[in-house]
């Protein structure tokens, strides 16, 4: 069994380096539920590095408090604390001397873990992450491909079942390919896994596909918003984070709906000749694929593949409606 | 008297000074290569103090050989010890060199995931960083090696152990009957050690390097 997250809180968190006017985090306050996915998201030299880093104090903070499950990590050894925090780079850093399996093993071995035990772990780690044990278990870094090392790194960084993981940028060196699946993955193992996790990326379309909750960082790390995706994505708080969101903010925010959500599906009806998209699809697929074929309507098919009902462009543009006025009315 | 007929006479003398010349090496090289990592693993994180320990190797590596022995004999008298002092004190330089660079050679990535494990850094140093500099740890020692089996040759100065007796000895008595093939057998003895040695660390590093980075 895995140890589910912990509450982690940030309260008025400040890094000044010595002979720099100004502090590289300025005094953020952030409170991160046991559990859920938060993304720091931000652009490079936001301090959203240097924000995480203090959680495992990589880096000391100057002032303000960490807690982790109530615990206050400044009182901690800084190597135990780290210990009990995953931690995945996107460099990956693997110890290219060293097997998989003795990569997996490195922070169970600092814990004294029995052989028999560490054997079961590394095991069990590679089929969580979806590689088969006794084909990747003996392998070199150098033996796998980039994907690969990646998903040993975030084996590595749940060997010892932290409840909280820290990630930085860890797809951002892949290519898209890779890029999709590992994320695809890394949602799956989430699910599974309820860690809390602090994830950072200057990718917004990352966030938004990963993260429970979004902290959009301005310059020291000021927290410009902090909300699930769709709020943002529906209300940005200012300027600032509409610039972030980018372009097309209605066509990103249809990529968090899955069509098995709309209600209501018409009539099935001549639907010979129309395009179809499986419900757990989400309505961007249904509109790129309603934009492709060159039509207006498209047919639901059920995890089964049988047909449920027909959407079309009025259906979509009125869930985006919905979840708009639904936004407001909370905000 | 023949070069053949010489060395059947004198094998069994030759071989026993062949030995003492290898012991003597080994010795000091081990006792450099103990003391020439634990330098370098004490100052490669600072410029300045790894400067200052391959400086002063360097320094020591251009005082004369004999002048180095003879600087000695006060103070650890004749033999062995000044010997193995001067062997180490030479062979430090490529060995804390290459440790440094070595040490240095790992990614910062790889040594910020092992800290941000929660490796101390001790631990980093023995299980991360010096597998990984190895490889570039033995090419210095491998070196050294090399330039010890020559200056081991002036050990003989010191009344020493090795093949330097018989060069010294044959280049004492010039102009008498075995002379020249007393100082031909010790030259030819010291370079077919140092070659035999020089294979042996081709070895030694293939099979001392981890498998994962083997080139």
């Amino acid at each position: 069994m895995s140890e589910h997250g912990v509450r982690i809180q940030l309260d008025r968190v400040t890094k000044q380096y010595p002979r720099q006017p100004e502090p590289a985090v300025d005094n953020v306050s952030l409170d991160i539920p046991a559990g859920e996915l938060v993304v720091f998201v931000g652009p490079s030299g936001c301090g959203k590095t240097t924000t995480m880093k203090m959680i495992n104090r990589l880096i000391e903070p100057t002032s303000g408090e960490i807690t982790i499950g109530g615990e206050n990590v400044l009182a901690l050894e800084p190597n135990e604390l780290r210990t009990r925090i995953g931690y995945v780079i996107q460099q990956i850093g693997l110890f290219p001397h060293m097997t998989v399996r003795d990569n997996i093993a490195v922070v169970p071995r600092l814990l004294g873990w029995d052989k028999a035990r560490i054997t079961r772990r590394v095991d069990e780690l590679l089929e969580l992450v979806g590689l088969d044990p006794s084909a990747f278990r003996d392998r070199l870094p150098k033996q796998l491909s980039g994907g690969q090392q990646q998903r040993v790194g975030v084996a590595r960084a749940l060997a010892a079942d932290p409840p909280v993981m820290l990630m930085d940028e860890p797809f951002g060196a892949t290519d898209p390919i890779t890029r999709d699946k590992l994320q695809n993955e890394f949602l799956r193992l989430q699910k599974e896994l309820r860690k809390t996790i602090i994830f950072v990326t200057h990718d917004f379309d990352e966030a938004v596909k990963l993260g429970d909750r979004i902290a959009v960082l301005a310059e020291q790390s000021h927290v410009a918003q902090y909300d699930t995706p769709g709020r943002i994505l529906a209300a940005p708080a200012n300027d600032y984070v509409e610039g972030f969101v980018g372009s097309a903010a209605a066509i990103k925010q249809l990529g968090l709906m899955h069509v098995g959500m709309l209600t209501g599906l018409a009539e099935l009806s001549a639907t010979s000749g129309l395009p179809t998209v499986r419900s757990r699809e989400n309505a961007r697929d249904a509109l790129d694929i309603m934009l492709r074929a060159g039509t207006s309507h498209v047919v639901v098919l059920d995890e089964q593949g049988d047909p449920r009902g027909v959407i079309g462009f009025e259906d979509i543009a009125g869930l985006l409606r919905e979840e708009v006025s639904r936004v407001g009315q909370d905000a | 008297m023949t070069f053949s007929r010489y060395l059947e006479n004198r094998w069994d003398d030759l071989l026993e000074q062949a030995t003492q010349h290898v012991l003597v090496v080994i010795l000091s090289v081990v006792i450099a290569t103990l003391a020439g990592v634990v330098i370098g693993a004490l100052t490669w994180r600072s410029d300045r103090y790894s400067g200052l320990a391959i400086g002063t190797s360097a320094t020591l590596l251009t005082i004369p050989s004999l002048a180095l022995l003879a600087l000695l004999i006060p103070l650890l008298g004749l033999g062995w010890a000044p010997t193995i002092v001067a062997l180490v004190v030479y062979s430090l330089l490529p060995i804390v060199r290459n440790t440094v660079a070595g040490l240095r050679s790992v990614d910062a990535s790889i040594l910020e995931a092992a800290k941000g494990m929660g490796l101390r850094p001790a631990r980093v140093l023995w299980r991360v960083q010096l597998p990984m500099a190895w490889p570039v740890i033995i090419t210095g020692v491998r070196v050294a090696t090399q330039m010890l089996f020559a200056i081991a040759t002036i050990a003989a100065y010191v009344a020493g152990p090795g093949l330097g007796n018989e060069i010294f000895s044959g280049l004492a008595r010039q102009g008498s009957a075995n002379a020249l093939n007393q100082a031909v057998a010790g030259t030819a003895g010291v370079v077919i050690l140092a070659l035999l040695f020089d294979l042996l660390f081709v070895l030694i590093r293939r099979y001392t390097t981890p498998r994962g980075i083997r080139v």
